[in-house]
């Protein structure tokens, strides 16, 4: 096995990792500030990916303008879900709240079918994008690293404007204590539906990514799903720097355990969940709040 | 009041003695009439394919004159959701409620196998078109299936032995894991061998894997000649593109299990291009009647029908032209007109039934997925690139663990 091999391999690692990271940002944030656990967030991957193959088909033939319209629609879509059901589900134990997100998924993903089919849509890499470059030790197509780089530029966004901003103060208060926030005469349910649309625009952006290197069909949510609660876990529930962590090692570990032994990468990750579990019960970053 | 009891009296006794009569008349008249069901996936993933083989039946029916025996030929279908245990129910009612002579088609390996069940219980008929395991024609065949479409071992051997002869002896595979993956592999590999190929390397993938990369870059970087991909639907598509992605077609060709032009059709013929695999038949097949056929087919739904429709329409005629000859509908003597006969129809030319274990088989063909540019007319997705003989691409006699038995 050459160190080339290694290095090329350690790279795809983080490639997987920086879908990873960016399906399970918005599921910990949801989480995190919501305390909703969404199943369906698989499911508003699938629509990113299908809102960017109907922009590309059907309005403006440009993979940009699906890059940056897809994402926006589909948070916008979010909020409306937010405001329309997912607010009623707050009050609610949290079985009321998965047997509905779970619903959720299922109705979408039968209305794409219904409408699209069975068999998938087509999606190409964009031209400009297409081939790969020169990184010294290796060749790598382009697109990869594009992806990861914006991976990289929406990790940071949303940590900056969490942590950093006015309004991310708002959420992280809300989170902590919403009544007080309330009392405090902030409109804490315009937050909420900023959280919530934030969460599934994060969810649609990786779909958009998604989509030119793999099959755009109905169920392309479902593979991830189970591995990003996997990284939600890992990294600890609730955490932004625990998602963008967990989903690198869950993308490295996959990686890794493809080049030693394939049969055996894809239940590396749940070992390894166990174990870490075992260490640090609450995950990488995770907040007694969530565990009481 | 007397004067109504003997006017009925008098209706019942003509009643009882037309009836009679027409029993001593006319036997043929009382039995039962031909019956046709096609037990197919409707509604699951598999529904974009056979869905339409609900229509190739009929068209068969209507094409072979609607009559058979002196009566209308009655049709049924069904819809198995792609799932085995629906599809034992729906064929128990089917033979057992409905009285169907034969049922067609039934993709998922498992459900064919649970419907040639019913059919050897019921003593009635069945062809298999949608399911692929060799199992229908090996350790578990009886007189009542015949497999019509394709199975499993002719997709891997003849594709296997094409491509050694042609495209290159350094291979590498990967493999959907699972019994078709692997079922396909052990295929695959016997061909190799047998035309002095070296296997490389395989790795068995988990279904439902949505990065292939890494095995992508473990396939080029043991730099074989031709990589085979051993997978289908969703794993296929990922696997290609990410294939692509990595240029690795600059170097290796690409050989798939399963191609359909619905495939093509779904994820744009870029993924696909110049790629290499096994179909029993393509709809610019220049088999008797066949371009009738589909020209039919087009004008009906706008688009061609692919290999999975054409073996039903050729399963149903076959069928209806054996009960023709025999002369009757029971089972035994319309078996015993199937079994070893030789027949040229739209879907093979010529087709033979082998007695051993009820396989239909007929050369198979090779056939290439064109680039975008070559692509003249709409759905004309393939290039036939050369055929493997019946003999090669299946199973030799005696070595198929079919024990044939009786009736």
């Amino acid at each position: 096995m050459s160190a080339q091999f290694i290095g090329m391999q350690l790279f795809n690692g983080l490639i997987l990792g920086s879908v990873y990271v960016l399906l399970s940002l918005g599921l910990s944030i949801i989480f995190g500030m919501l305390g909703i656990i969404n199943f369906a967030h698989g499911a508003f991957y699938m629509l990113g990916a299908y809102a960017a193959y109907t922009i590309t088909s059907y309005i403006f033939p440009n993979f940009w303008i699906a890059f940056i319209f897809g994402p926006i629609f589909m948070g916008a879509f979010g909020a409306a879900c937010e405001v329309f059901f997912f607010r009623r589900l707050y009050k609610l134990p949290p079985l009321y709240v998965m047997l509905f997100t779970f619903g959720l998924m299922m109705a979408f993903q039968d209305i794409i079918r219904m409408i699209f089919g069975s068999m998938g849509v087509p999606f190409n890499t964009p031209e400009s994008l297409m081939g790969a470059v020169n990184l010294g030790f290796m060749y790598y197509p382009k697109y990869r690293l594009f992806l990861i780089i914006v991976t990289a530029l929406c990790s940071l966004g949303v940590w900056l404007f969490l942590s950093k901003t006015r309004l991310g103060a708002l959420i992280r208060a809300g989170t902590d204590n919403s009544q007080m926030v309330d009392a405090l005469g902030i409109n804490i349910s315009r937050i909420t539906t900023l959280v919530f649309g934030l969460g599934i625009g994060l969810a649609g952006l990786a779909g958009v990514l998604v989509a030119p290197i793999q099959n755009v069909t109905h169920l392309m949510g479902m593979d991830f799903l189970i591995d990003c609660f996997v990284v939600v876990v890992i990294g600890g529930m609730g955490s932004i720097a625990g998602s963008i962590i967990g989903g690198l090692i869950v993308g490295e570990i996959i990686a890794m355990g493809i080049m030693v032994w394939p049969p055996i990468a894809n239940t590396l990750i749940y070992l390894f969940m166990a174990a870490f579990l075992l260490v640090r019960p609450r995950g990488l970053f995770g907040r007694e709040a969530f565990h009481d | 009041m007397k004067k109504y009891n003997k006017i009925f009296g008098v209706l019942v006794v003509f009643l009882m003695v037309s009836g009679i009569s027409a029993l001593i008349v006319s036997p043929a008249v009382a039995a039962d009439p031909v019956k046709v069901a096609v037990l197919t996936d409707m509604s699951g993933p598999y529904a974009g394919i056979t869905a339409k083989n609900v229509d190739a039946a009929r068209m068969a029916i209507e094409d072979f004159g609607g009559k058979l025996l002196g009566q209308n030929i009655e049709f049924v279908y069904r819809d198995h959701q792609c799932k085995p245990d629906v599809a034992n129910q729906k064929a128990k009612e089917l033979y057992e409620k409905e009285k169907v002579d034969v049922i067609i088609d039934c993709p998922n390996s498992a459900a064919g196998l649970a419907v040639s069940n019913q059919a050897r219980i019921h003593k009635k008929l069945f062809f298999p078109i949608g399911s692929g395991t060799t199992r229908l024609n090996g350790s578990d065949c009886h007189r009542y299936t015949f497999h019509w479409g394709y199975n499993d071992y002719m997709l891997a051997t003849a594709a296997g032995l094409w491509a050694a002869d042609n495209l290159g002896k350094r291979w590498y595979t990967i493999t959907a894991d699972y019994a078709w993956g692997h079922s396909l592999l052990k295929n695959f590999k016997n061909a190799l061998k047998s035309r002095g190929g070296t296997l490389l390397g395989n790795d068995m993938v988990a279904l439902g894997t949505s990065d292939f990369s890494p095995y992508i870059l473990k396939a080029m970087n043991a730099n074989p000649d031709v990589l085979v991909l051993l997978n289908a639907g969703k794993d296929g598509v990922n696997s290609t593109k990410q294939a692509n992605e990595f240029g690795l077609k600059k170097k290796v060709k690409i050989i798939h299990a399963l191609f359909f032009i619905e495939g093509i059709k779904a994820v744009g013929p870029d993924v696909f291009a110049d790629d290499y695999g096994a179909a029993p038949w393509y709809w610019k097949s220049q088999n008797p009647g066949a371009q009738k056929f589909v020209a039919q087919w087009q004008k009906k739904f706008n688009k061609p029908p692919n290999w999975m429709n054409a073996a039903t329409y050729s399963a149903v005629t076959q069928y209806l032209e054996a009960v023709k000859r025999a002369g009757i509908k029971d089972a035994k003597p319309v078996i015993e007109k199937l079994e070893g006969h030789t027949f040229r129809d739209i879907f093979a030319n010529p087709g033979y039934i082998r007695p051993d274990n009820h396989m239909k088989v007929a050369d198979a063909n090779i056939i290439r997925a064109k680039r975008k540019e070559e692509i003249k007319e709409p759905w004309d997705f393939f290039e036939f690139v050369g055929s493997v003989s019946a003999k090669d691409a299946y199973e030799p006699v005696g070595k198929t663990g079919c024990n044939m038995g009786g009736f």
